[in-house]
C-alpha cells in the first residue's frame, strides 16, 4: 500500500484523533490502507439517535486536502459491503453510483454511513448530504471537523436540503413519527453491535 | 501565377462545364479559384462570359451603367476646369463609353467623366505615355479609343451590391482574384491587354485606398491586335485630396510606428512613373541611400562583428522582471566599436559665459562650442522658410496649381509646407562616464537659452498663410483652392501648436539625479542667472506658465510618462503645454526601448532643441539608438521603416553596411570622448589619479564550506535534470534562482536562510493600521466578511509575541507565512497551493475571496529565520572585507562597500557596528531625499567612513568621490555594471588614488562566474549565429554547475 508515501498532514491529523479523540468520536486508520479509516460516531443525546453506535468509513483520496479532481466515488449497492481497494469499482450497479459534481470537487474527504440510518440528509446507502464535503471543502478542514459535523448533523436533521426524498417528506409531513421510525431504526441497527 | 494546374484538374473541370471552354479558360478559371475545381465551375458557370475573348468575341451589348447624356454633360464641366492643361490628352479623341461589364467580377476603374462631378477632391497629377501589353489576338483598337482599366481586388473583399456604382468599389471576382494584373478593355474589342507591372504595382494600392484614380486612351497600336504587341496608352492620374488628410491625422499618442513596416511607398513611384520632377527636390532621398552604401562596403572591415549586439535577442528567454538578473549591457569597449569614438581632437573650443562659475576643461570647451554648433543650424526664420530635405513639392498638373510635398521616405503627402523645423536641432552628447556631461550642458544652458519658438512664433502661428510662405520659393499659396485642401483636423492640430506656451529649457532626468542636477547648476551658475524649477512629486502645479516662466524646469522620466498618459495632455497645464526652448534627456538610454511609454512621451514633447546625454547610447541592442533618433527627429530615421530595413536587419544579418550606415549617422550629431580620449597634443583629455584594481581571493571555512557543497549538490541535482530533459532554457528562471543561492552563500550562508520580501510590513503597528483601516472602510455593506477589531488585534497581539500557532493546511509551524485580508494566517505555500487559480482563491479558513496581491507577508523579527544579531558569525568574506576597513580606518579614506543583496548590506551593519566603524547605507528603499540626505552625509561627515550601497541602487550618475576605496562583495554576470558602478569614484573630482577590490570566493560559483565573463566578452565580440548562442548559453550554465 502507498502508506509509506503517507503526506506529514495525514500523519499528523491521525495521531491527534487518536491520543486525542473528540467526544462521541472514534477514527482510527485501517491497516491496510491508512487513508482509509474506520469511524464510530456515538449519537448525540438528545436527538433520535441517541444510544446508537453508529459506523462509517472515510477515505482521503490521494489530493488530499488539497484540490484535484478524482474518480467519482462509488457506492456499492449493498450498503453493509466493506469495498476493498483497488477492486472496490467491483460488482457495482451502476444505476445507484453517485456521481458527485466534480465542478466542486476539492479533494475532499468520502465518507459514508455503513451503519443503516433514518435521517433525511442520509441516503440509503449511507451518503451524507453535507455541503462540506462537496463544494464548500476547505483544505483547512480536517478529518476531525467532519466528523464534527457528521455528529452535528444527527443532531439537527435538514429536510429541506434532502436527499433522501422519502424521509425528507415523512420528516416534514409528521415529524413526530419519523423521528419515532429515526428511534426505532437506531435501536434495530444501531444499538451497540 | 504560382499554382500549377493538373491535368487531372482540368479534365474534372471538363467533364462538367463541356467542350465550350477552353483549355486556357478552364485554367484561368482554376487560378481564380486557386486550384479548387468546385470554385472553378462555379465561376464558370457564374460569369456570364467567362469565355475568353479569343473565342466568340465578347457579346456586343454593352452593359453600361450610365446614360451618356449625363455623363458628358459632367465632363464636360470637367474639362473646363482643365483646358488649360495642354497634357490631357485624352480628352481629345475621348470616346463617350466604357464597358461596365458587370459580369466580369472585376472593378470597373470607371470613367473619369463620371467622376467629375465630384472634381473639387480630384487632382489633375499628370499624364504619362504607358506601354500595354496586347493580351488579345485578332482585336482592333484605334488612336484615341479611350480604354477603361480594370484593377483586381482584394479577395477579402466582399460583393458589392451596386456593381460598378462606387469608384474604386465595383464588382469583384466571385472567386477573389488576387492578382496584380491591371487590364484594360474598350467598349469596342472588350479586354486588350494590360499595364506594365511596375504601373501596376503603384496604381493598384492606391486605385483600392481611393487615393488615385486613372483614366487612359489609346495612343497608338498595331491595326489588329497580336498578343504581346504594344499598345501605347496616354494615362492621366488623379489623386483625391483625401490623400492629404491622413498625414495630419498623427495624434500624439499615435506614434506606434513599428507595425509600419513597409518602406515601397507606391505615391512616390507613382510620381516618378509619372516623369514629374519635382520642382523642390529633397536633399535626402532613399535612393542616396541605396547607392551610398555601395562605397561603404568597399571600405576596410575593421573587425566590427554585426553579431556585436543582437546576440541576446532571440536568445533570452526570460526577458522580462528576471531580466536584470542576465542583462548584457555591453561593453565600453564595444560600444566604442559600434558607434565610433570621434576623434574630437580637432575640434574647436569655445569659452564659456561668465556666469559659469567654475573652468572648464579644454574638451569640454570643445563640446560647448560643438553643442552651440548643432544647435544653430540654420536660424529659425530660415528654417521655417527651407524644405525639409527628406520632402519633396510637386507641382500638379491640376490648374488649380496645386503643391504637394512628399515624404521620399514614408511616401506621406502633404500640402502643408514641411519645413526644417521640424528637424533635429541637437544631438546625442556621449562622453563616457566622469566627463562632466552635465557641466558642459550646464555651460550650454547659461551660453544660450531663449524661450521656445520664440523667433518662429511667427511662423507658427501663420503656418500657411501667405505672409510667412517662403517668398521665391513657391508661388502656390495664393491659389483658393489651397483653402479648400485645409482640413479640419489639421487646423485643430495647427491651433493646438499655437496655444503651446513658449518656455525655456527642460531637463529630464532620473529620479535619482533631480537632486544632483539642481546642485549643479546652483553651483556652477552665477545666482539669479538661470531661475529654476524642479517639477517633481505629487503636489506639482499644472501651470504651463509656471513651467514656462523658469529658465530650467528640471523634471523625472517618471513625471514626463504619467503626464503624457494623463487626458489632454496638451491642454493640461503640464510638460506638454509648453513648446520648450530645449529638452536635454540625461541618462537618455531610458528611453532605448522605442515601443516604451517613456521612449514615445519623450519624443512627442515639443521644443526647438534637442539632446541626449548618455554614457552609454547603445545598452543592449542597436535599437536603442532608433529611440535616440527618433526622440532627436533625425529623418529619415524616425521611421522605423527605414531603420529597420537600412541599418536594422542589415546589421543583424552581419552586412557591415548596417553598422557603417549607423556610424555615418552618429558621426554629425554625436559627440563622444573617452578618458582615454587625447587632445590634438596627443594628451589624455583627462588625468584622474590612478586606480588600482585588485582581486581579493577568499577561501571559505571548513563549516561554510560543507553549508556551500551541500547546497551546490542539491543545486546540481536540479539543474542536471533540466538538461537531461532538454529543457536548460525553458526553466532559465529557475536555474537563475538556484544560482542566486548559491552565490548568497559566497557571501554568507545566512542569506540563503533569508527572506527576500519583509521589508513592508516589518512593523507590526503599521499592519494593525492597515487591518484596522480595512475593517473601517467596509463597514457599510459586508461587514461581516471583514474580521472583527478584537479578532485583528488578538492577531497582531500574537504575531508580536512571536506566538508560533500553526499551519491549518500543513498542520505545521508556517513556513513563510501570510496574512489574509482576512486575517488569518497560513504558510504562503500551502495557501497557493489550495488554489485551483494561482492569483486568487478561498481562504481556506473563511471562504472570502482573496487575491495574491492582498496578502501580507507576515512579520517575524528580521528577513532572517534565525536570530543572526545572537548567532552572528562571520564569513569568510566579511572577515576579509573588515580586515581591509580596518586597515584604512586611520587613514581617514572613505569606502563604498557594494553589493547586490540588500540582506547582505542588512548582516553587514553587525560587524560593522561591533567594530565601531561608523556607515550610512544607500539602497533603493529610500525616497529622493533620504538619499541626498545620505550622500551629503557621507561626503561631509568626516566620521562615517563606509557607504553600504546596493549595487543596482546607486545607479547613474550619482557622484561619490568623497569616497576612494570602492569593495565589490559580490561579481555581477555582466562586469560593465561593475565597472559603472566603481565609476561613481573613478571620476573627475577624484583627487586621491583610487582603490577597488572584488573579493570572490575560490572553488565556488563566483570564481566560475568570472571566467563566464571574460568567455561572454568574447561572445560578444564574435560572431556567432543564433543557434550557436543558445547552446553557448547553456555551456554556460553548466560550466557554472562544474
Amino acid at each position: 500500500m502507498a502508506n509509506s508515501n503517507l503526506p506529514r498532514r495525514i500523519i499528523k491529523e491521525t495521531q491527534r484523533l487518536l491520543s486525542e479523540p473528540a467526544p462521541g468520536i472514534s477514527a482510527s486508520p485501517s491497516e491496510d490502507n491508512m487513508r482509509y479509516f474506520n469511524v464510530m460516531i456515538l449519537g448525540p443525546t438528545q436527538s433520535p439517535y441517541e444510544g446508537g453506535v453508529f459506523k462509517l468509513e472515510l477515505f482521503l483520496p490521494e489530493e488530499y486536502p488539497m484540490a484535484a479532481p478524482k474518480v467519482p466515488f462509488a457506492y456499492a449497492s449493498e450498503p453493509n459491503h466493506f469495498y476493498e481497494e483497488p477492486n472496490y469499482l467491483e460488482g457495482i450497479d451502476w444505476d445507484s453510483v453517485f456521481i458527485p459534481n466534480l465542478s466542486g470537487c476539492c479533494g475532499e474527504i468520502e465518507v459514508r454511513f455503513l451503519t443503516k440510518i433514518y435521517h433525511p440528509n442520509i441516503d440509503k446507502l449511507g451518503r451524507i448530504c453535507l455541503d462540506i464535503l462537496k463544494d464548500k471543502w476547505s483544505p483547512a478542514l480536517q478529518i476531525r471537523t467532519v466528523l464534527l459535523s457528521i455528529q452535528a448533523l444527527l443532531s439537527a436533521p435538514n429536510p429541506d436540503d434532502p436527499l433522501s426524498e422519502n424521509i425528507a417528506k415523512h420528516w416534514k409531513t409528521n415529524e413526530a413519527e419519523a423521528v419515532e421510525t429515526a428511534k426505532e431504526w437506531t435501536r434495530l441497527y444501531a444499538s451497540g453491535a | 501565377m504560382g499554382n500549377k494546374v493538373t491535368d487531372e484538374l482540368l479534365s474534372t473541370v471538363r467533364s462538367i462545364v463541356g467542350s465550350e471552354y477552353s483549355d486556357m479558360d478552364i485554367i484561368r478559371a482554376l487560378h481564380l479559384a486557386k486550384n479548387d475545381a468546385t470554385a472553378a465551375i462555379n465561376i464558370i458557370f457564374d460569369t456570364p462570359n467567362f469565355k475568353s475573348k479569343e473565342l466568340p468575341a465578347i457579346p456586343k451589348t454593352p452593359r453600361v451603367s450610365r446614360t451618356v447624356a449625363s455623363n458628358s454633360s459632367k465632363r464636360n464641366g470637367f474639362e473646363n476646369q482643365n483646358s488649360n492643361s495642354n497634357s490631357i490628352v485624352r480628352e481629345a479623341n475621348a470616346t463617350d463609353c466604357s464597358v461596365s461589364d458587370s459580369g466580369e467580377g472585376f472593378v470597373e476603374e470607371e470613367d473619369v467623366s463620371r467622376e467629375s462631378s465630384l472634381g473639387d477632391e480630384w487632382w489633375f497629377v499628370g499624364c504619362s505615355e504607358v506601354s500595354g501589353l496586347s493580351t488579345s489576338k485578332g482585336r482592333r483598337v484605334k488612336t484615341g479609343d479611350e480604354v477603361v482599366f480594370t484593377f483586381p481586388l482584394k479577395s477579402s473583399s466582399s460583393r458589392s451590391p451596386s456593381p460598378g456604382k462606387v469608384f474604386g468599389k465595383g464588382r469583384q471576382h466571385a472567386a477573389g482574384a488576387c492578382s496584380e494584373i491591371v487590364r484594360f478593355s474598350t467598349i469596342e474589342s472588350g479586354e486588350i491587354g494590360r499595364i506594365p507591372n511596375e504601373w501596376a504595382r503603384c496604381l493598384l494600392p492606391l486605385v483600392r485606398d481611393k487615393k488615385v484614380k486613372v483614366e487612359g486612351c489609346c495612343k497608338s497600336s498595331p491595326d489588329v491586335l497580336g498578343i504581346m504587341d504594344t499598345i501605347l496608352l496616354s494615362i492621366s492620374v488623379y489623386l483625391n485630396s483625401s490623400m492629404f488628410r491622413k498625414h495630419h491625422q498623427n495624434s500624439l499618442k499615435a506614434a506606434s510606428n513599428a507595425a509600419e513596416e513597409s518602406v515601397v511607398h507606391p505615391l512616390p513611384n507613382l510620381f516618378r512613373l509619372l516623369g514629374l520632377i519635382p520642382s523642390k527636390k529633397a536633399e535626402f532621398t532613399p535612393s542616396d541611400l541605396y547607392t551610398r552604401k555601395r562605397p561603404l562596403n568597399l571600405e576596410d572591415s575593421s573587425g566590427l562583428r554585426a553579431s556585436l549586439l543582437h546576440v541576446n535577442k532571440s536568445t533570452n528567454p526570460s526577458r522580462n522582471e528576471n531580466e536584470v538578473e542576465n542583462e548584457e549591457s555591453i561593453s565600453d569597449a564595444d560600444l566604442d566599436n559600434i558607434v565610433g569614438v570621434g576623434n574630437c581632437s580637432e575640434l574647436e573650443e569655445m569659452d564659456p559665459p561668465g556666469t559659469l562659475q567654475c573652468e572648464l576643461r579644454p574638451y569640454q570647451k570643445q563640446a560647448l562650442h560643438w553643442m552651440i554648433q548643432l544647435e544653430k543650424g540654420q536660424c529659425l526664420d530660415e528654417a521655417a522658410t527651407t524644405l525639409h530635405p527628406c520632402w519633396e513639392a510637386y507641382r500638379l498638373a491640376d490648374k488649380r496649381e496645386l503643391v504637394v510635398y512628399l515624404n521620399a521616405f514614408s511616401g506621406d503627402a502633404t500640402t502643408e509646407f514641411p519645413s526644417t523645423l521640424q528637424m533635429a536641432r541637437g544631438g546625442i552628447l556621449a562622453d563616457a562616464m566622469g566627463l562632466g556631461k552635465t557641466i558642459m550642458t550646464i555651460s550650454l544652458l547659461l551660453a544660450h537659452s531663449e524661450r521656445g519658438g520664440s523667433s518662429s512664433s511667427q511662423y507658427m502661428s501663420h503656418p500657411s498663410s501667405e505672409d510667412s510662405e517662403p517668398s521665391g520659393m513657391l508661388d502656390h499659396c495664393q491659389d483658393p483652392p489651397k483653402k479648400t485642401t485645409k482640413i479640419s483636423g489639421f487646423d485643430k492640430l495647427m491651433k493646438q501648436k499655437n496655444i503651446l506656451i513658449n518656455g525655456g529649457n527642460l531637463i529630464v532626468c532620473p529620479m535619482t539625479l533631480l537632486g544632483q542636477w539642481k546642485a549643479e547648476i546652483e553651483t556652477h551658475a552665477q545666482p539669479g542667472i538661470l531661475s529654476l524649477y524642479v517639477h517633481y512629486g505629487q503636489s506639482r502645479p499644472k501651470d504651463a506658465r509656471t513651467l514656462a516662466q523658469s529658465d530650467v524646469v528640471i523634471t523625472t522620466y517618471g513625471v514626463l510618462a504619467s503626464e503624457f498618459l494623463a487626458e489632454n495632455a496638451e491642454d493640461n497645464g503640464g510638460l506638454y503645454s509648453v513648446r520648450w526652448f530645449r529638452v536635454i534627456l540625461d541618462e537618455a538610454h531610458t528611453i532605448k526601448s522605442s515601443k516604451s511609454q517613456i521612449s514615445m512621451a519623450a519624443t512627442a514633447l515639443v521644443a526647438d532643441r534637442r539632446w541626449c546625454l548618455t554614457g552609454t547610447p547603445i545598452q543592449n541592442n542597436l535599437e536603442d539608438i532608433y529611440s535616440l533618433l527618433r526622440f532627436l527627429k533625425v529623418e529619415p530615421w524616425g521611421t522605423w521603416a527605414w531603420w529597420n530595413k537600412l541599418v536594422q536587419k542589415p546589421f543583424e544579418e552581419g552586412d557591415e553596411r548596417g553598422l557603417k550606415l549607423v556610424q555615418s549617422i552618429l558621426k554629425p550629431i554625436m559627440l563622444r570622448r573617452t578618458k582615454s580620449s587625447t587632445d590634438r597634443e596627443g594628451r589624455p583629455i583627462i588625468v584622474l589619479p590612478p586606480a588600482d584594481i585588485q582581486v581579493i581571493y577568499c577561501e571559505l571555512t571548513e563549516a561554510e564550506k560543507d553549508f556551500y557543497d551541500a547546497l551546490f549538490r542539491r543545486s546540481k541535482v536540479k539543474f542536471d535534470q533540466f538538461v537531461e530533459q532538454g529543457r536548460v532554457l525553458h526553466n532559465y528562471a529557475s536555474i537563475l534562482e538556484l544560482l542566486l543561492r548559491l552565490r548568497q552563500c559566497c557571501d554568507h550562508p545566512f542569506l540563503v536562510m533569508s527572506r527576500g520580501d519583509t521589508q513592508e510590513f516589518s512593523d507590526l503597528n503599521k499592519l494593525a493600521k492597515r487591518f484596522l483601516k480595512g475593517s473601517h472602510n467596509a463597514q457599510e455593506g459586508e461587514a461581516k466578511d471583514v474580521p472583527s477589531r478584537a479578532y485583528v488585534q488578538e492577531v497582531v497581539e500574537e504575531l508580536r509575541k512571536g506566538e508560533k500557532g500553526e499551519c491549518p493546511i500543513c498542520l505545521e509551524a508556517f513556513e513563510d507565512a501570510v496574512l489574509t485580508p482576512c486575517a488569518h494566517r497560513l504558510c504562503r505555500e500551502c495557501l497557493l497551493a489550495s488554489w485551483r487559480n494561482p492569483t486568487s482563491g478561498l481562504c481556506p479558513v473563511c471562504r472570502k475571496i482573496i487575491s495574491k496581491q492582498d496578502l501580507i507577508t507576515a512579520p517575524t523579527e528580521s528577513r532572517f529565520q534565525i536570530d543572526i544579531e545572537k548567532n552572528w558569525v562571520e564569513s569568510s568574506k566579511v572577515v576579509a572585507l573588515l580586515h581591509e576597513l580596518e586597515n584604512l580606518r586611520f587613514s581617514g579614506s572613505k569606502s563604498i562597500v557594494f553589493s547586490q543583496w540588500t540582506a547582505f548590506l542588512d548582516l553587514l551593519q553587525i560587524p560593522l557596528s561591533r567594530n565601531n566603524i561608523s556607515f550610512v547605507r544607500l539602497d533603493g528603499t529610500l525616497n529622493l531625499q533620504q538619499r541626498e540626505k545620505v550622500l551629503k552625509q557621507f561626503s561631509e561627515d568626516s566620521n562615517i567612513l563606509v557607504l553600504l550601497m546596493s549595487l543596482k541602487a546607486g545607479g547613474v550618475g550619482i557622484n561619490l568621490t568623497a569616497a576612494s576605496n570602492a569593495f565589490v562583495l559580490d561579481p555581477w554576470w555582466n562586469p560593465a555594471v561593475e565597472e559603472q558602478a566603481v565609476m561613481r569614484i573613478h571620476r573627475i573630482g577624484q583627487t586621491k588614488s583610487v582603490m577597488i577590490k572584488r573579493f570572490i570566493v575560490k572553488g565556488t560559483v563566483e570564481e566560475r562566474m568570472e571566467a563566464v565573463q571574460a568567455r561572454k566578452q568574447r561572445m560578444i565580440s564574435g560572431a556567432l549565429t543564433d543557434q550557436e548562442v543558445r547552446t553557448a548559453r547553456i555551456e554556460e550554465l553548466k560550466m557554472l554547475f562544474t
